[in-house]
C-alpha cells in the first residue's frame, strides 16, 4: 500500500505532471501529420527525456505514444489519410463516414473508444506483469536466449511483407548489433578502425534515421496531402455511450485481441488495428455494410490500437525484449534512467512500476478533453504546409542525435540509416524488423554464447529445461508457418488447375 | 529506389557471406570453443540463406497482398515523378545531415541550421515567403532549447547567441 501512495507523490511531482501535459500535445499534433508516425514522434523526444528525472521521462514516451496513435486518426477520417500506420487499417471506414456526413461520430468514436481501450490494455499490464514477473525470476539464460529468438521470430512473422524479407531484415538488424565491443571477448568487431564505432551503433541514432529522416526523403518524391476544407465540428462525444452499449462484444473482442498481440514481442499497434478490424468484418452480423461507414469495425479497431500500447510494455519491462517499436525506444529510455528491465524491477522498484500504472490512466483520461480540442483545432493544424514541418524535423534529428551523446557521429549514423531505411521500405523490407535486430541484439547474443558456453558447444541443453523447450517449440513453429502457409497456398493454387484438367 | 528482388538478395546474400567470413576469422575468448565468432557467423549463415531466397523469389507471394491492402490509399503520382532523375531528389535530406556533420564546427549551429532549413524548405516546394522566415525563426528556437534549457553543447561559430 505504501508503494502506491509512493507512486502517486512521485506522479504528482510538478514536473512529471508538466512533462505529461507538454508531451500529450506533441503527441498529439505530431500524430495527427499525415507521414509523422508515433514511433517517430517518440524517437524524437528521446534527446529531451536525458535531462528529465526517471518518471517524467517514461511519463512524456507513454503520453507521447498514446496521443499519436489516437490523433492519426483524425486525418484518416477528415482526408483519408492515415495520420500514423496503426490508423490505416480502418481509414477507409472512418473516411466513408465523415463523407455520410458523420465526422463527428466517427472521430467520437476514435477519440472515446481508444481512451477506453488505453485504459483496458493498462489493466492487463497491472494484472499480468506481476504475475509472469515470479514466474521469470526462474528464467536462465537458456529460457532467454529463446525468448529472445521468439521476440525476433514474432516481428518477422506478423509484418506485413514476405516473411523472408522480414527475416532478413531481421538479420541485417542483428549483424549492425555485432559492431563494437560490445561482445563476449571484448574485442573490437567489424569496426574498421573508426573509433566512433567502438561503442556500437546505439538504437536511437538507427530508429531516429529509419523512422524519422526516411520519412522526410519519402517527403520529397510524394505530392504534397490535399488541404483541410474548414469546417465546423457538432458534439464529438454525442452517442458514444449508446455504441458502446450497443457493441460491447466488439471493444471487448478489440482489446483482448490489442492486449495479445501488444504483449507479441515486435508487433505493434499497426498490427492490432489490421487484425481486429479484419476479425470484426468476420464475426459481425453485417459484414456487407463494412466500407461503406459502418461504426463496428472502427470501434474494435480503434479500441485494439490503442490496448496494444500498454501491453506492448509487459515484455519490455520483464526481460527487455520490445513489444513494439515504441517500447523499443521505451526500454533504451529505462535503461540510461536506471530502471534496468528485468523481473526484479517490480520487487525493487515497485513503486515506480506503479507510478508507470498511473501514468498510463491519466494519459488516457485527458486524452479525451485534449483530443475534443485537437479535433477541433485540426482544420489550422493541418493546414501547417508540409515544406515547413519537414525542415524543422530533419533540423530536429541533427540536433537530437547529437545530443544523445554530445558526438558529431550521431549525425551521420542517423542519415545512413535514413538512406537504409528508405531503400529498405521502397523495396518492401520492414525497417521495424531491422530496428527490433538492432534493439535486442546484444542480448540476443549474450544469451546464446553465455549459453553455448554452459553447455560446453553443446546444443542439446537448450531444450531439455521444461519452459526452454516450449519456447524452442513456439519459435520454431513461427519459422515453420510461412513454409507451411507457403506450401500449403502451391498445393492450393495447383488443385483447382489440375482440376480444370481433369475435366 | 525500387530495385528488383534479385539485386537487393544478391546483395544481401554476399552481405552475408562477407560478414560469416569476416566473423569466423575473429579469436575466441582464451580457454573457450566460442567467442565473438559465432554470432557473425550465424547471422551471417542465415543472411545467405535469405538472400538466396529473395533473389530466387520464394515468398513474393505475401508481399502482393499487403501491397494491395494499402495500395489504393497511396496519393497519385504527381507528373514530375515520372522524371528519370526525380527519385534522386529523395537523396537531399541525407546530404543536408552530412553537409550539418561538415560544416557545423565551423560555420557554427545557427548558419549550418539555417542554410539545411532553406535547402530543405525550398526543395519541398515552399515559396520564400515561408521558407526565410522558417530559416530565421526556426534555428535560434532549437537553439534556445536544447542549449540553454537542455544544455547541449551546440557549436556556436559564427553567430553566438546572447543567452
Amino acid at each position: 500500500m505504501d508503494a502506491f501512495i509512493e507512486a502517486a507523490r512521485m506522479v504528482a511531482q510538478p514536473d512529471v505532471l508538466l512533462a505529461i501535459l507538454l508531451s500529450a500535445i506533441y503527441g498529439l499534433v505530431v500524430g495527427a501529420l499525415p507521414g509523422l508516425s508515433a514511433t517517430m514522434a517518440t524517437a524524437l523526444l528521446v534527446p529531451i527525456t536525458f535531462y528529465l528525472s526517471p518518471i517524467a521521462a517514461i511519463a512524456t514516451i507513454i503520453t507521447a505514444s498514446a496521443m499519436a496513435i489516437f490523433s492519426g486518426d483524425i486525418p484518416g477520417c477528415l482526408l483519408r489519410i492515415p495520420g500514423t500506420p496503426a490508423s490505416a487499417a480502418y481509414t477507409d471506414e472512418a473516411y466513408a463516414m465523415t463523407r455520410k456526413g458523420e465526422a463527428e461520430t466517427a472521430l467520437g468514436i476514435c477519440l472515446w473508444f481508444s481512451a477506453l481501450g488505453g485504459i483496458i490494455g493498462t489493466a492487463s499490464l497491472v494484472v499480468m506483469a506481476p504475475i509472469l514477473a515470479e514466474f521469470a525470476l526462474g528464467f536462465s539464460t537458456f529460457e532467454y536466449f529463446w525468448l529472445a529468438a521468439l521476440g525476433l521470430m514474432c516481428a518477422t512473422l506478423v509484418a506485413r511483407s514476405s516473411p523472408v524479407k522480414a527475416i532478413a531484415g531481421m538479420l541485417l538488424g542483428l549483424l549492425v548489433s555485432c559492431i563494437g565491443m560490445e561482445n563476449p571477448a571484448g574485442l573490437p568487431r567489424f569496426t574498421f578502425g573508426v573509433t566512433d564505432l567502438l561503442g556500437g551503433i546505439e538504437p536511437i541514432p538507427a530508429l531516429v534515421g529509419v523512422f524519422a529522416v526516411s520519412e522526410v526523403m519519402r517527403a520529397l518524391v510524394t505530392p504534397d496531402p490535399p488541404p483541410l476544407p474548414r469546417r465546423r465540428f457538432g458534439s464529438i462525444l454525442k452517442g458514444q455511450w449508446a455504441l458502446t452499449k450497443r457493441y460491447p462484444q466488439q471493444q471487448v473482442r478489440g482489446n483482448i485481441v490489442g492486449i495479445i498481440i501488444g504483449v507479441l514481442p515486435g508487433a505493434g499497434a499497426d498490427m492490432a488495428a489490421w487484425v481486429s478490424y479484419a476479425m470484426s468484418k468476420r464475426f459481425s452480423k453485417e459484414p456487407e455494410k463494412f466500407g461503406t461507414g459502418h461504426p463496428e469495425g472502427l470501434i474494435e479497431a480503434g479500441a485494439s490500437n490503442n490496448a496494444s500500447l500498454a501491453s506492448g510494455w509487459v515484455p519490455a519491462l520483464l526481460f527487455g525484449i520490445p513489444g513494439d517499436t515504441i517500447t523499443a525506444i521505451a526500454i533504451g529510455v529505462l535503461f540510461m534512467k536506471g530502471l534496468n528491465p528485468g523481473p526484479t524491477l517490480f520487487t525493487e522498484r515497485a513503486s515506480s512500476m506503479y507510478a508507470l500504472y498511473y501514468i498510463f490512466v491519466l494519459s488516457n483520461i485527458i486524452m479525451i478533453p485534449l483530443g475534443i480540442m485537437m479535433i477541433r483545432g485540426s482544420s489550422i493544424i493541418l493546414r501547417a504546409p508540409r515544406s515547413a514541418i519537414m525542415p524543422a524535423i530533419l533540423l530536429c534529428c541533427a540536433v537530437g542525435s547529437f545530443a544523445i551523446g554530445n558526438n558529431l557521429f550521431g549525425v551521420l549514423l542517423v542519415a545512413i540509416f535514413g538512406m537504409v531505411g528508405f531503400v529498405m521500405e521502397r523495396n518492401g523490407y520492414p525497417v521495424a524488423a531491422m530496428v527490433l535486430g538492432i534493439v535486442m541484439g546484444t542480448m540476443f547474443e549474450q544469451s546464446f554464447v553465455t549459453s553455448l558456453i554452459k553447455s560446453d558447444g553443446s546444443l542439446l541443453p537448450f531444450f531439455e529445461r521444461p519452459v526452454s523447450a516450449v519456447l524452442a517449440g513456439i519459435t520454431i513453429c513461427c519459422l515453420a508457418w510461412p513454409l507451411a502457409s507457403y506450401a500449403y497456398r502451391r498445393w492450393g493454387a495447383r488443385r483447382p488447375h489440375r482440376a480444370r484438367v481433369v475435366a | 529506389m525500387q530495385l528488383s528482388d534479385r539485386i537487393t538478395g544478391t546483395f544481401i546474400a554476399a552481405l552475408g557471406a562477407v560478414a560469416a567470413y569476416a566473423g569466423s576469422l575473429l579469436p575466441p575468448v582464451p580457454g573457450q570453443q566460442v567467442g565473438p565468432n559465432v554470432f557473425p557467423l550465424v547471422v551471417g549463415i542465415g543472411l545467405v540463406i535469405c538472400g538466396a531466397l529473395i533473389a530466387l523469389g520464394i515468398g513474393h507471394t505475401f508481399e502482393e497482398e499487403a501491397e494491395a491492402a494499402v495500395a489504393d490509399l497511396a496519393p497519385p503520382e504527381s507528373p514530375a515523378a515520372r522524371h528519370p532523375l526525380y527519385g534522386l531528389r529523395a537523396l537531399l535530406p541525407p546530404a543536408l545531415l552530412f553537409f550539418y556533420y561538415f560544416a557545423v564546427e565551423s560555420l557554427g549551429f545557427i548558419a549550418t541550421a539555417a542554410i539545411v532549413a532553406l535547402a530543405l524548405s525550398r526543395a519541398l516546394g515552399a515559396g520564400w515567403r515561408i521558407a526565410v522566415p522558417l530559416a530565421l525563426i526556426a534555428p535560434p528556437l532549437l537553439h534556445l532549447a536544447f542549449f540553454k534549457l537542455l544544455r547541449v553543447p551546440l557549436p556556436a561559430g559564427l553567430l553566438p547567441m546572447p543567452w
